[in-house]
Protein backbone atom coordinates (compact mmCIF):
# COMPACT_ATOMS: atom_id res chain seq x y z
CA UNK A 1 0.00 0.00 0.00
CA UNK A 2 2.73 2.45 0.95
CA UNK A 3 4.56 1.74 -2.22
CA UNK A 4 1.45 2.49 -4.25
CA UNK A 5 0.84 5.75 -2.47
CA UNK A 6 4.41 6.81 -3.04
CA UNK A 7 3.98 6.24 -6.74
CA UNK A 8 0.73 8.04 -6.82
CA UNK A 9 2.39 11.20 -5.59
CA UNK A 10 4.55 11.30 -8.72
CA UNK A 11 2.38 9.73 -11.35
CA UNK A 12 3.92 9.38 -14.77
CA UNK A 13 1.47 10.94 -17.12
CA UNK A 14 -0.13 7.91 -18.62
CA UNK A 15 -1.06 9.53 -21.92
CA UNK A 16 2.43 10.73 -22.72
CA UNK A 17 3.87 7.33 -21.82
CA UNK A 18 1.73 5.80 -24.54
CA UNK A 19 3.11 8.11 -27.18
CA UNK A 20 6.75 7.55 -26.32
CA UNK A 21 6.34 3.79 -26.43
CA UNK A 22 6.52 2.16 -29.78
CA UNK A 23 5.54 -1.42 -29.14
CA UNK A 24 2.92 -3.50 -27.42
CA UNK A 25 -0.20 -2.26 -29.13
CA UNK A 26 -2.96 -4.65 -30.05
CA UNK A 27 -5.35 -4.19 -32.96
CA UNK A 28 -8.39 -6.42 -33.19
CA UNK A 29 -10.41 -6.17 -36.38
CA UNK A 30 -13.82 -7.72 -37.09
CA UNK A 31 -13.08 -10.69 -34.91
CA UNK A 32 -15.43 -13.64 -34.91
CA UNK A 33 -15.11 -16.91 -33.05
CA UNK A 34 -17.46 -19.83 -33.59
CA UNK A 35 -16.98 -22.94 -31.50
CA UNK A 36 -17.82 -26.11 -33.35
CA UNK A 37 -18.36 -29.38 -31.54
CA UNK A 38 -20.01 -32.05 -33.64
CA UNK A 39 -22.69 -30.27 -35.60
CA UNK A 40 -23.31 -27.73 -32.86
CA UNK A 41 -22.05 -24.21 -33.53
CA UNK A 42 -21.73 -21.60 -30.80
CA UNK A 43 -20.85 -18.07 -31.77
CA UNK A 44 -18.85 -16.78 -28.81
CA UNK A 45 -17.50 -13.52 -30.30
CA UNK A 46 -18.80 -11.60 -33.28
CA UNK A 47 -18.10 -8.30 -34.99
CA UNK A 48 -15.52 -7.29 -32.44
CA UNK A 49 -13.01 -4.53 -33.12
CA UNK A 50 -10.86 -2.55 -30.74
CA UNK A 51 -7.42 -0.97 -30.66
CA UNK A 52 -5.40 -1.08 -27.47
CA UNK A 53 -2.54 1.44 -27.62
CA UNK A 54 0.89 0.63 -26.17
CA UNK A 55 0.97 0.92 -22.43
CA UNK A 56 -2.78 1.15 -21.97
CA UNK A 57 -4.53 -0.57 -19.10
CA UNK A 58 -7.79 -1.80 -20.61
CA UNK A 59 -10.39 -3.37 -18.37
CA UNK A 60 -12.97 -5.68 -19.95
CA UNK A 61 -16.28 -6.38 -18.27
CA UNK A 62 -19.29 -8.28 -19.52
CA UNK A 63 -21.96 -10.69 -18.38
CA UNK A 64 -21.02 -14.27 -17.62
CA UNK A 65 -20.67 -16.39 -20.73
CA UNK A 66 -20.39 -13.41 -23.08
CA UNK A 67 -17.02 -14.51 -24.40
CA UNK A 68 -14.44 -12.65 -22.29
CA UNK A 69 -12.19 -15.66 -21.78
CA UNK A 70 -12.59 -16.58 -25.42
CA UNK A 71 -11.47 -13.08 -26.40
CA UNK A 72 -8.41 -13.27 -24.18
CA UNK A 73 -7.38 -16.72 -25.38
CA UNK A 74 -7.74 -15.57 -28.97
CA UNK A 75 -5.40 -12.66 -28.31
CA UNK A 76 -3.04 -15.04 -26.50
CA UNK A 77 -3.01 -17.26 -29.58
CA UNK A 78 -4.31 -20.31 -27.75
CA UNK A 79 -7.47 -20.39 -29.86
CA UNK A 80 -7.85 -19.66 -33.53
CA UNK A 81 -10.41 -17.12 -34.69
CA UNK A 82 -13.02 -17.99 -37.27
CA UNK A 83 -12.63 -14.70 -39.12
CA UNK A 84 -10.99 -11.34 -38.48
CA UNK A 85 -7.48 -10.43 -37.45
CA UNK A 86 -5.55 -9.82 -34.28
CA UNK A 87 -2.32 -7.91 -34.71
CA UNK A 88 0.40 -7.00 -32.26
CA UNK A 89 2.38 -3.97 -33.38
CA UNK A 90 0.85 -4.36 -36.81
CA UNK A 91 1.80 -8.02 -37.33
CA UNK A 92 -1.01 -10.57 -37.29
CA UNK A 93 -0.36 -13.10 -34.53
CA UNK A 94 0.37 -16.71 -35.30
CA UNK A 95 -0.18 -18.79 -32.17
CA UNK A 96 1.18 -18.01 -28.72
CA UNK A 97 4.27 -15.84 -28.45
CA UNK A 98 6.54 -14.47 -25.77
CA UNK A 99 5.35 -10.93 -26.56
CA UNK A 100 2.14 -11.80 -24.74
CA UNK A 101 1.87 -13.20 -21.23
CA UNK A 102 -1.29 -14.66 -19.77
CA UNK A 103 -2.14 -14.76 -16.09
CA UNK A 104 -4.73 -17.50 -15.64
CA UNK A 105 -7.57 -17.40 -13.18
CA UNK A 106 -6.55 -20.81 -11.81
CA UNK A 107 -2.82 -19.88 -11.79
CA UNK A 108 -1.70 -22.80 -14.03
CA UNK A 109 1.60 -23.10 -12.16
CA UNK A 110 3.81 -26.09 -12.91
CA UNK A 111 3.24 -28.22 -9.80
CA UNK A 112 6.51 -30.15 -10.23
CA UNK A 113 8.56 -26.96 -10.12
CA UNK A 114 9.33 -24.86 -7.08
CA UNK A 115 8.45 -21.18 -6.90
CA UNK A 116 11.93 -20.39 -8.23
CA UNK A 117 11.59 -23.06 -10.91
CA UNK A 118 8.27 -21.65 -12.06
CA UNK A 119 9.54 -18.09 -12.24
CA UNK A 120 12.72 -19.05 -14.12
CA UNK A 121 10.88 -21.23 -16.66
CA UNK A 122 10.34 -18.54 -19.28
CA UNK A 123 13.94 -17.38 -18.91
CA UNK A 124 15.20 -20.94 -19.42
CA UNK A 125 13.21 -21.14 -22.64
CA UNK A 126 14.78 -17.85 -23.73
CA UNK A 127 18.24 -19.32 -23.16
CA UNK A 128 19.20 -16.92 -20.36
CA UNK A 129 22.19 -18.17 -18.32
CA UNK A 130 21.69 -19.68 -14.92
CA UNK A 131 23.09 -16.84 -12.81
CA UNK A 132 21.13 -14.18 -14.62
CA UNK A 133 18.01 -16.31 -14.57
CA UNK A 134 18.09 -16.63 -10.83
CA UNK A 135 18.86 -12.96 -10.31
CA UNK A 136 15.98 -11.85 -12.51
CA UNK A 137 13.58 -14.34 -10.97
CA UNK A 138 14.62 -13.25 -7.48
CA UNK A 139 13.79 -9.65 -8.35
CA UNK A 140 10.20 -10.60 -9.23
CA UNK A 141 9.89 -12.98 -6.31
CA UNK A 142 10.90 -10.15 -3.99
CA UNK A 143 8.57 -7.74 -5.78
CA UNK A 144 5.70 -10.11 -5.02
CA UNK A 145 6.75 -10.44 -1.37
CA UNK A 146 7.52 -14.10 -1.87
CA UNK A 147 11.09 -14.10 -0.61
CA UNK A 148 11.68 -17.09 1.63
CA UNK A 149 9.34 -19.26 -0.43
CA UNK A 150 11.69 -19.84 -3.39
CA UNK A 151 12.04 -23.57 -2.71
CA UNK A 152 8.39 -24.31 -1.96
CA UNK A 153 6.20 -26.24 -4.34
CA UNK A 154 2.86 -24.75 -5.46
CA UNK A 155 0.90 -27.22 -3.29
CA UNK A 156 2.54 -25.64 -0.25
CA UNK A 157 1.22 -22.15 -1.07
CA UNK A 158 -2.06 -20.37 -0.42
CA UNK A 159 -4.25 -19.20 -3.30
CA UNK A 160 -3.04 -15.63 -3.02
CA UNK A 161 0.59 -16.73 -3.01
CA UNK A 162 0.03 -18.92 -6.04
CA UNK A 163 -1.48 -16.00 -7.89
CA UNK A 164 1.55 -13.88 -7.01
CA UNK A 165 3.87 -16.62 -8.26
CA UNK A 166 1.84 -16.77 -11.47
CA UNK A 167 2.22 -13.01 -11.86
CA UNK A 168 5.96 -13.19 -11.14
CA UNK A 169 6.36 -16.05 -13.61
CA UNK A 170 4.67 -14.09 -16.37
CA UNK A 171 6.49 -10.84 -15.61
CA UNK A 172 9.90 -12.51 -15.41
CA UNK A 173 10.14 -13.31 -19.11
CA UNK A 174 9.09 -9.76 -19.86
CA UNK A 175 6.16 -9.91 -22.29
CA UNK A 176 5.09 -6.53 -23.58
CA UNK A 177 1.44 -7.36 -23.18
CA UNK A 178 -0.21 -8.80 -20.08
CA UNK A 179 -3.45 -10.69 -20.61
CA UNK A 180 -5.25 -11.34 -17.37
CA UNK A 181 -8.40 -13.46 -17.01
CA UNK A 182 -10.12 -12.60 -13.73
CA UNK A 183 -6.82 -13.19 -11.95
CA UNK A 184 -8.01 -12.01 -8.55
CA UNK A 185 -11.52 -13.46 -8.75
CA UNK A 186 -10.93 -16.22 -6.23
CA UNK A 187 -9.19 -14.08 -3.60
CA UNK A 188 -10.58 -12.35 -0.55
CA UNK A 189 -11.03 -8.59 -0.48
CA UNK A 190 -7.86 -7.44 1.35
CA UNK A 191 -5.64 -9.69 -0.72
CA UNK A 192 -7.36 -8.65 -3.92
CA UNK A 193 -6.87 -4.97 -3.10
CA UNK A 194 -3.24 -5.45 -2.26
CA UNK A 195 -2.61 -7.32 -5.50
CA UNK A 196 -4.51 -4.68 -7.46
CA UNK A 197 -2.19 -2.02 -6.06
CA UNK A 198 0.80 -4.22 -6.82
CA UNK A 199 -0.40 -4.55 -10.37
CA UNK A 200 -0.78 -0.80 -10.83
CA UNK A 201 2.81 -0.33 -9.64
CA UNK A 202 4.07 -2.97 -12.01
CA UNK A 203 2.11 -1.61 -14.93
CA UNK A 204 3.59 1.85 -14.34
CA UNK A 205 7.15 0.74 -13.62
CA UNK A 206 7.45 -1.84 -16.36
CA UNK A 207 5.31 -0.02 -18.95
CA UNK A 208 3.17 -2.96 -19.98
CA UNK A 209 0.04 -3.01 -22.07
CA UNK A 210 -2.60 -4.73 -19.96
CA UNK A 211 -5.88 -6.33 -20.96
CA UNK A 212 -7.61 -7.17 -17.72
CA UNK A 213 -10.79 -9.21 -17.64
CA UNK A 214 -13.03 -9.03 -14.63
CA UNK A 215 -16.68 -9.29 -13.76
CA UNK A 216 -16.16 -6.80 -10.94
CA UNK A 217 -17.06 -3.26 -12.02
CA UNK A 218 -15.25 -1.63 -9.11
CA UNK A 219 -12.08 -3.53 -9.93
CA UNK A 220 -12.30 -2.53 -13.58
CA UNK A 221 -12.84 1.15 -12.79
CA UNK A 222 -10.19 1.24 -10.07
CA UNK A 223 -7.48 -0.32 -12.23
CA UNK A 224 -8.17 0.72 -15.79
CA UNK A 225 -7.60 3.74 -17.94
CA UNK A 226 -10.44 2.59 -20.12
CA UNK A 227 -13.14 -0.01 -19.58
CA UNK A 228 -14.61 -2.04 -22.44
CA UNK A 229 -18.12 -3.31 -21.85
CA UNK A 230 -19.21 -6.37 -23.79
CA UNK A 231 -22.76 -7.26 -24.76
CA UNK A 232 -24.20 -10.50 -23.58
CA UNK A 233 -23.73 -13.67 -25.60
CA UNK A 234 -22.64 -13.63 -28.41
CA UNK A 235 -20.14 -11.07 -27.26
CA UNK A 236 -19.43 -7.89 -29.15
CA UNK A 237 -18.02 -4.59 -27.99
CA UNK A 238 -20.85 -2.54 -26.56
CA UNK A 239 -18.92 0.58 -25.67
CA UNK A 240 -15.78 1.78 -24.00
CA UNK A 241 -15.68 4.19 -21.10
CA UNK A 242 -12.60 6.30 -20.44
CA UNK A 243 -11.67 6.48 -16.77
CA UNK A 244 -10.36 9.84 -15.78
CA UNK A 245 -9.53 9.82 -12.12
CA UNK A 246 -7.13 11.86 -10.04
CA UNK A 247 -4.80 9.02 -9.16
CA UNK A 248 -2.57 11.09 -6.90
CA UNK A 249 -4.92 10.38 -4.01
CA UNK A 250 -4.62 7.21 -1.92
CA UNK A 251 -7.08 4.41 -2.51
CA UNK A 252 -9.33 5.19 0.44
CA UNK A 253 -9.90 8.74 -0.82
CA UNK A 254 -10.11 7.77 -4.47
CA UNK A 255 -12.92 5.29 -3.93
CA UNK A 256 -14.95 7.96 -2.12
CA UNK A 257 -14.46 10.63 -4.77
CA UNK A 258 -17.39 11.81 -6.88
CA UNK A 259 -15.65 11.02 -10.20
CA UNK A 260 -15.02 7.46 -9.11
CA UNK A 261 -18.60 6.94 -8.00
CA UNK A 262 -19.99 8.52 -11.15
CA UNK A 263 -17.77 6.49 -13.50
CA UNK A 264 -18.50 3.31 -11.63
CA UNK A 265 -22.20 4.03 -11.98
CA UNK A 266 -21.89 4.58 -15.73
CA UNK A 267 -20.15 1.28 -16.24
CA UNK A 268 -22.51 -0.49 -13.90
CA UNK A 269 -25.59 0.90 -15.70
CA UNK A 270 -24.22 -0.12 -19.04
CA UNK A 271 -23.38 -3.61 -17.84
CA UNK A 272 -26.73 -3.97 -16.13
CA UNK A 273 -28.56 -3.44 -19.38
CA UNK A 274 -26.80 -6.56 -20.61
CA UNK A 275 -27.46 -8.71 -17.59
CA UNK A 276 -31.12 -7.87 -17.06
CA UNK A 277 -33.34 -10.16 -19.10
CA UNK A 278 -35.23 -8.13 -21.66
CA UNK A 279 -32.89 -5.17 -21.14
CA UNK A 280 -32.09 -2.92 -24.10
CA UNK A 281 -29.30 -3.92 -26.42
CA UNK B 1 17.70 -32.41 21.67
CA UNK B 2 17.27 -33.33 18.08
CA UNK B 3 18.81 -36.72 18.81
CA UNK B 4 16.31 -37.60 21.53
CA UNK B 5 13.50 -36.56 19.26
CA UNK B 6 14.76 -38.76 16.46
CA UNK B 7 15.23 -41.71 18.80
CA UNK B 8 11.76 -41.18 20.25
CA UNK B 9 10.28 -41.06 16.79
CA UNK B 10 12.09 -44.21 15.75
CA UNK B 11 10.71 -46.09 18.70
CA UNK B 12 7.20 -44.92 17.99
CA UNK B 13 7.66 -45.93 14.39
CA UNK B 14 8.83 -49.38 15.43
CA UNK B 15 5.85 -49.83 17.71
CA UNK B 16 3.52 -48.61 15.00
CA UNK B 17 5.09 -51.01 12.51
CA UNK B 18 4.75 -53.93 14.94
CA UNK B 19 1.12 -53.02 15.55
CA UNK B 20 0.41 -52.88 11.85
CA UNK B 21 1.50 -56.52 11.38
CA UNK B 22 -0.30 -57.98 14.41
CA UNK B 23 -2.81 -59.68 12.18
CA UNK B 24 -0.04 -61.21 10.10
CA UNK B 25 1.72 -62.62 13.18
CA UNK B 26 -1.60 -63.99 14.39
CA UNK B 27 -2.17 -65.84 11.12
CA UNK B 28 1.34 -67.30 11.16
CA UNK B 29 0.84 -68.50 14.73
CA UNK B 30 -2.44 -70.06 13.71
CA UNK B 31 -0.63 -71.84 10.86
CA UNK B 32 1.97 -73.26 13.26
CA UNK B 33 -0.72 -74.30 15.73
CA UNK B 34 -2.96 -76.00 13.16
CA UNK B 35 -0.01 -77.88 11.67
CA UNK B 36 1.59 -78.87 14.99
CA UNK B 37 -1.65 -80.41 16.21
CA UNK B 38 -2.12 -82.27 12.92
CA UNK B 39 -5.44 -80.63 12.19
CA UNK B 40 -4.30 -80.64 8.57
CA UNK B 41 -2.08 -83.36 7.17
CA UNK B 42 1.53 -82.17 7.27
CA UNK B 43 1.99 -83.03 3.63
CA UNK B 44 -0.52 -80.33 2.72
CA UNK B 45 0.52 -77.90 5.40
CA UNK B 46 3.84 -78.53 7.10
CA UNK B 47 4.41 -76.53 10.30
CA UNK B 48 5.72 -73.03 9.75
CA UNK B 49 8.85 -73.96 11.71
CA UNK B 50 9.65 -76.73 9.22
CA UNK B 51 9.10 -74.37 6.32
CA UNK B 52 11.39 -71.79 7.89
CA UNK B 53 14.03 -74.44 8.50
CA UNK B 54 13.88 -75.48 4.83
CA UNK B 55 13.95 -71.84 3.83
CA UNK B 56 17.09 -71.39 5.92
CA UNK B 57 18.79 -74.46 4.44
CA UNK B 58 18.04 -73.43 0.89
CA UNK B 59 19.25 -69.92 1.62
CA UNK B 60 22.41 -71.08 3.38
CA UNK B 61 23.53 -73.25 0.45
CA UNK B 62 22.80 -70.48 -2.05
CA UNK B 63 20.00 -72.27 -3.89
CA UNK B 64 17.33 -69.78 -2.89
CA UNK B 65 19.35 -66.73 -3.89
CA UNK B 66 20.21 -68.23 -7.23
CA UNK B 67 16.56 -68.91 -8.05
CA UNK B 68 15.36 -65.63 -6.62
CA UNK B 69 17.89 -63.80 -8.75
CA UNK B 70 16.64 -65.56 -11.92
CA UNK B 71 13.06 -64.63 -11.17
CA UNK B 72 14.02 -61.07 -10.23
CA UNK B 73 16.09 -60.61 -13.38
CA UNK B 74 13.37 -61.87 -15.73
CA UNK B 75 10.62 -59.86 -14.08
CA UNK B 76 12.67 -56.66 -14.04
CA UNK B 77 13.93 -57.00 -17.61
CA UNK B 78 10.39 -57.52 -18.87
CA UNK B 79 8.97 -54.71 -16.76
CA UNK B 80 11.68 -52.31 -17.91
CA UNK B 81 11.02 -53.14 -21.53
CA UNK B 82 7.28 -52.66 -20.98
CA UNK B 83 7.92 -49.28 -19.33
CA UNK B 84 10.05 -48.01 -22.20
CA UNK B 85 7.53 -49.03 -24.85
CA UNK B 86 4.36 -48.44 -22.81
CA UNK B 87 5.23 -44.91 -21.73
CA UNK B 88 6.21 -43.85 -25.24
CA UNK B 89 3.11 -45.42 -26.81
CA UNK B 90 0.75 -44.16 -24.08
CA UNK B 91 1.99 -40.57 -24.11
CA UNK B 92 2.06 -40.35 -27.88
CA UNK B 93 -1.36 -41.99 -28.26
CA UNK B 94 -2.78 -39.17 -26.14
CA UNK B 95 -0.92 -36.34 -27.87
CA UNK B 96 -0.78 -37.45 -31.50
CA UNK B 97 -3.88 -38.16 -33.54
CA UNK B 98 -2.30 -40.76 -35.80
CA UNK B 99 -0.59 -42.68 -33.01
CA UNK B 100 -3.86 -42.55 -31.07
CA UNK B 101 -5.85 -43.77 -34.04
CA UNK B 102 -3.52 -46.76 -34.39
CA UNK B 103 -2.98 -47.70 -30.75
CA UNK B 104 -6.23 -46.83 -28.95
CA UNK B 105 -8.19 -49.86 -30.21
CA UNK B 106 -5.20 -52.16 -29.70
CA UNK B 107 -4.82 -50.99 -26.10
CA UNK B 108 -8.54 -51.41 -25.42
CA UNK B 109 -8.51 -54.97 -26.72
CA UNK B 110 -5.12 -55.96 -25.34
CA UNK B 111 -5.61 -54.68 -21.80
CA UNK B 112 -8.14 -57.28 -20.59
CA UNK B 113 -6.47 -60.30 -22.28
CA UNK B 114 -5.27 -62.75 -19.57
CA UNK B 115 -1.66 -62.82 -20.64
CA UNK B 116 -1.02 -66.15 -18.89
CA UNK B 117 -3.02 -67.77 -21.70
CA UNK B 118 -0.11 -66.91 -23.97
CA UNK B 119 2.46 -68.99 -22.04
CA UNK B 120 1.99 -72.07 -24.23
CA UNK B 121 2.01 -69.94 -27.38
CA UNK B 122 5.29 -68.29 -26.39
CA UNK B 123 6.81 -71.68 -25.56
CA UNK B 124 5.67 -72.92 -28.92
CA UNK B 125 7.31 -70.00 -30.70
CA UNK B 126 10.36 -69.16 -28.62
CA UNK B 127 11.09 -72.21 -26.46
CA UNK B 128 11.61 -72.25 -22.71
CA UNK B 129 14.66 -70.02 -22.15
CA UNK B 130 14.93 -66.50 -20.73
CA UNK B 131 13.79 -64.78 -23.92
CA UNK B 132 10.16 -65.97 -24.04
CA UNK B 133 9.76 -65.29 -20.32
CA UNK B 134 11.08 -61.75 -20.54
CA UNK B 135 9.02 -61.10 -23.65
CA UNK B 136 5.79 -62.33 -22.12
CA UNK B 137 6.41 -60.25 -18.99
CA UNK B 138 6.89 -57.26 -21.27
CA UNK B 139 3.64 -58.03 -23.10
CA UNK B 140 1.71 -58.41 -19.85
CA UNK B 141 3.09 -55.23 -18.31
CA UNK B 142 2.79 -53.14 -21.47
CA UNK B 143 -0.99 -52.72 -21.22
CA UNK B 144 -1.34 -51.23 -17.76
CA UNK B 145 1.71 -49.02 -18.33
CA UNK B 146 0.46 -47.80 -21.71
CA UNK B 147 -3.16 -47.29 -20.66
CA UNK B 148 -2.20 -45.37 -17.53
CA UNK B 149 0.34 -43.25 -19.40
CA UNK B 150 -2.26 -42.47 -22.04
CA UNK B 151 -4.99 -41.54 -19.57
CA UNK B 152 -2.65 -39.45 -17.43
CA UNK B 153 -1.45 -37.61 -20.52
CA UNK B 154 -4.99 -36.95 -21.68
CA UNK B 155 -5.79 -35.42 -18.33
CA UNK B 156 -2.89 -32.97 -18.33
CA UNK B 157 -4.37 -29.52 -17.73
CA UNK B 158 -4.46 -27.67 -21.05
CA UNK B 159 -3.60 -24.45 -19.21
CA UNK B 160 -0.20 -25.90 -18.33
CA UNK B 161 0.49 -26.64 -21.97
CA UNK B 162 -0.63 -23.14 -22.91
CA UNK B 163 1.51 -21.63 -20.17
CA UNK B 164 4.56 -23.34 -21.55
CA UNK B 165 3.78 -22.38 -25.12
CA UNK B 166 3.34 -18.71 -24.25
CA UNK B 167 6.73 -18.79 -22.52
CA UNK B 168 8.35 -20.05 -25.69
CA UNK B 169 8.39 -23.85 -25.41
CA UNK B 170 8.36 -25.35 -28.90
CA UNK B 171 5.94 -28.13 -29.79
CA UNK B 172 8.82 -30.54 -29.98
CA UNK B 173 10.06 -29.81 -26.46
CA UNK B 174 6.58 -29.66 -24.98
CA UNK B 175 6.44 -33.39 -24.22
CA UNK B 176 9.64 -33.45 -22.24
CA UNK B 177 9.23 -30.09 -20.55
CA UNK B 178 5.58 -30.21 -19.53
CA UNK B 179 3.47 -33.16 -20.64
CA UNK B 180 5.56 -35.98 -19.18
CA UNK B 181 6.31 -34.24 -15.86
CA UNK B 182 2.62 -33.32 -15.48
CA UNK B 183 1.54 -36.89 -16.28
CA UNK B 184 4.26 -38.50 -14.14
CA UNK B 185 2.03 -39.45 -11.18
CA UNK B 186 -0.32 -41.41 -13.45
CA UNK B 187 2.55 -42.93 -15.41
CA UNK B 188 4.21 -44.18 -12.24
CA UNK B 189 0.88 -45.60 -11.00
CA UNK B 190 0.81 -47.68 -14.17
CA UNK B 191 4.27 -49.06 -13.41
CA UNK B 192 3.14 -49.91 -9.88
CA UNK B 193 0.14 -51.79 -11.25
CA UNK B 194 2.40 -53.65 -13.70
CA UNK B 195 4.84 -54.86 -11.02
CA UNK B 196 2.72 -57.73 -9.63
CA UNK B 197 1.82 -58.71 -13.20
CA UNK B 198 5.55 -59.02 -13.98
CA UNK B 199 5.98 -61.33 -10.99
CA UNK B 200 2.91 -63.44 -11.78
CA UNK B 201 3.89 -63.96 -15.40
CA UNK B 202 7.50 -64.84 -14.52
CA UNK B 203 6.42 -67.21 -11.77
CA UNK B 204 3.83 -69.04 -13.86
CA UNK B 205 6.12 -69.30 -16.86
CA UNK B 206 8.85 -70.79 -14.63
CA UNK B 207 6.39 -73.32 -13.21
CA UNK B 208 5.32 -74.41 -16.66
CA UNK B 209 8.59 -74.19 -18.59
CA UNK B 210 11.25 -74.64 -15.91
CA UNK B 211 14.70 -73.18 -16.45
CA UNK B 212 15.22 -72.23 -12.80
CA UNK B 213 13.62 -69.45 -10.80
CA UNK B 214 11.30 -69.50 -7.80
CA UNK B 215 8.37 -70.81 -9.84
CA UNK B 216 10.49 -73.74 -10.94
CA UNK B 217 11.69 -74.34 -7.38
CA UNK B 218 8.12 -74.47 -6.12
CA UNK B 219 6.82 -76.86 -8.76
CA UNK B 220 9.88 -79.04 -8.14
CA UNK B 221 8.82 -79.22 -4.51
CA UNK B 222 5.39 -80.46 -5.56
CA UNK B 223 6.84 -83.06 -7.92
CA UNK B 224 9.24 -84.41 -5.31
CA UNK B 225 6.62 -84.32 -2.52
CA UNK B 226 8.73 -81.76 -0.60
CA UNK B 227 5.90 -79.59 0.62
CA UNK B 228 8.20 -77.51 2.85
CA UNK B 229 10.09 -76.46 -0.29
CA UNK B 230 6.80 -75.43 -1.91
CA UNK B 231 6.02 -73.08 0.95
CA UNK B 232 9.60 -71.87 1.23
CA UNK B 233 9.51 -70.81 -2.44
CA UNK B 234 6.22 -69.09 -1.77
CA UNK B 235 7.76 -67.12 1.08
CA UNK B 236 10.68 -66.19 -1.16
CA UNK B 237 8.46 -64.82 -3.93
CA UNK B 238 6.50 -62.88 -1.33
CA UNK B 239 9.69 -61.32 -0.06
CA UNK B 240 10.80 -60.45 -3.59
CA UNK B 241 7.41 -58.92 -4.38
CA UNK B 242 7.23 -56.96 -1.15
CA UNK B 243 10.75 -55.59 -1.56
CA UNK B 244 10.15 -54.51 -5.14
CA UNK B 245 6.84 -52.87 -4.25
CA UNK B 246 8.49 -50.93 -1.44
CA UNK B 247 11.32 -49.98 -3.75
CA UNK B 248 8.88 -48.57 -6.29
CA UNK B 249 7.02 -46.67 -3.61
CA UNK B 250 10.27 -45.16 -2.42
CA UNK B 251 11.16 -44.18 -5.96
CA UNK B 252 7.74 -42.64 -6.39
CA UNK B 253 8.19 -40.60 -3.25
CA UNK B 254 11.56 -39.36 -4.45
CA UNK B 255 10.41 -38.52 -7.98
CA UNK B 256 7.08 -37.01 -6.96
CA UNK B 257 8.03 -35.02 -3.89
CA UNK B 258 5.92 -32.21 -5.32
CA UNK B 259 2.59 -34.07 -5.20
N1 LIG C 1 -14.68 -25.06 -25.87
C1 LIG C 1 -15.89 -24.57 -26.10
N2 LIG C 1 -16.74 -25.20 -26.93
C2 LIG C 1 -17.98 -24.72 -27.20
N3 LIG C 1 -18.45 -23.57 -26.67
C3 LIG C 1 -17.66 -22.89 -25.83
C4 LIG C 1 -16.35 -23.34 -25.49
N4 LIG C 1 -15.79 -22.46 -24.63
C5 LIG C 1 -16.72 -21.50 -24.43
N5 LIG C 1 -17.84 -21.75 -25.15
C6 LIG C 1 -19.05 -20.91 -25.20
O1 LIG C 1 -18.67 -19.62 -25.62
C7 LIG C 1 -19.32 -18.63 -24.86
C8 LIG C 1 -18.32 -17.71 -24.20
O2 LIG C 1 -17.57 -18.42 -23.24
P1 LIG C 1 -16.44 -17.73 -22.38
O3 LIG C 1 -15.84 -18.76 -21.50
O4 LIG C 1 -15.52 -17.00 -23.27
O5 LIG C 1 -17.29 -16.70 -21.52
P2 LIG C 1 -16.82 -15.72 -20.35
O6 LIG C 1 -17.28 -14.37 -20.71
O7 LIG C 1 -15.39 -15.88 -20.07
O8 LIG C 1 -17.69 -16.23 -19.13
P3 LIG C 1 -17.36 -16.14 -17.56
O9 LIG C 1 -17.52 -14.73 -17.16
O10 LIG C 1 -18.42 -17.00 -16.94
O11 LIG C 1 -15.98 -16.67 -17.37
C9 LIG C 1 -20.22 -19.36 -23.88
O12 LIG C 1 -21.52 -19.38 -24.41
C10 LIG C 1 -19.68 -20.75 -23.84
O13 LIG C 1 -20.71 -21.68 -23.64
MG1 LIG D 1 -14.24 -16.64 -18.38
Amino acid sequence: MNRTQAHRQHPPNAKSTHETMVDGHVTITELEKVYESGDERTTAIEDFSVTVPSGEFLGVVGPSGCGKSTLLYLVAGFLEQTTGTIAVDGDPIDGPGTDRGVVFQDYALFPWRTVMGNVTYGLEEKGVGKEERRATAQRFIDMMDLDGFEDKYPKELSGGMKQRVALARTLAYDPKILLMDEPFGALDQPLRESLQDHLIDIWRDLEKTVIFITHDVEEAVYLSERVLIMTRHPGTKKTTVGIDLDRTQPREELVLSDEYTATKNDVWQSLREETTPGGER
Amino acid sequence: MDVTRTVGLDRNDAIAAAKSIYSLVLLLLLWEFVAQYDMVHSYFLPPLSDVLATFYELTADGTMLEHAYLTFRRAMAGLLLACLLGIVVGVLAARNRIVGWFWDPIIEVGYPVPVIALVPVFMFWFGTGDLPKIMLVAVGCFWPVAINARNATREVDENLVWSARMMGTSDRRLLRRVVVPAAAPGIISGVQIALPIALIVTFVFEMVAGGGGLGHLEIQGVRSFESAQVYASLIAIMIVGFTLDRGLRYLRGRLLAWT
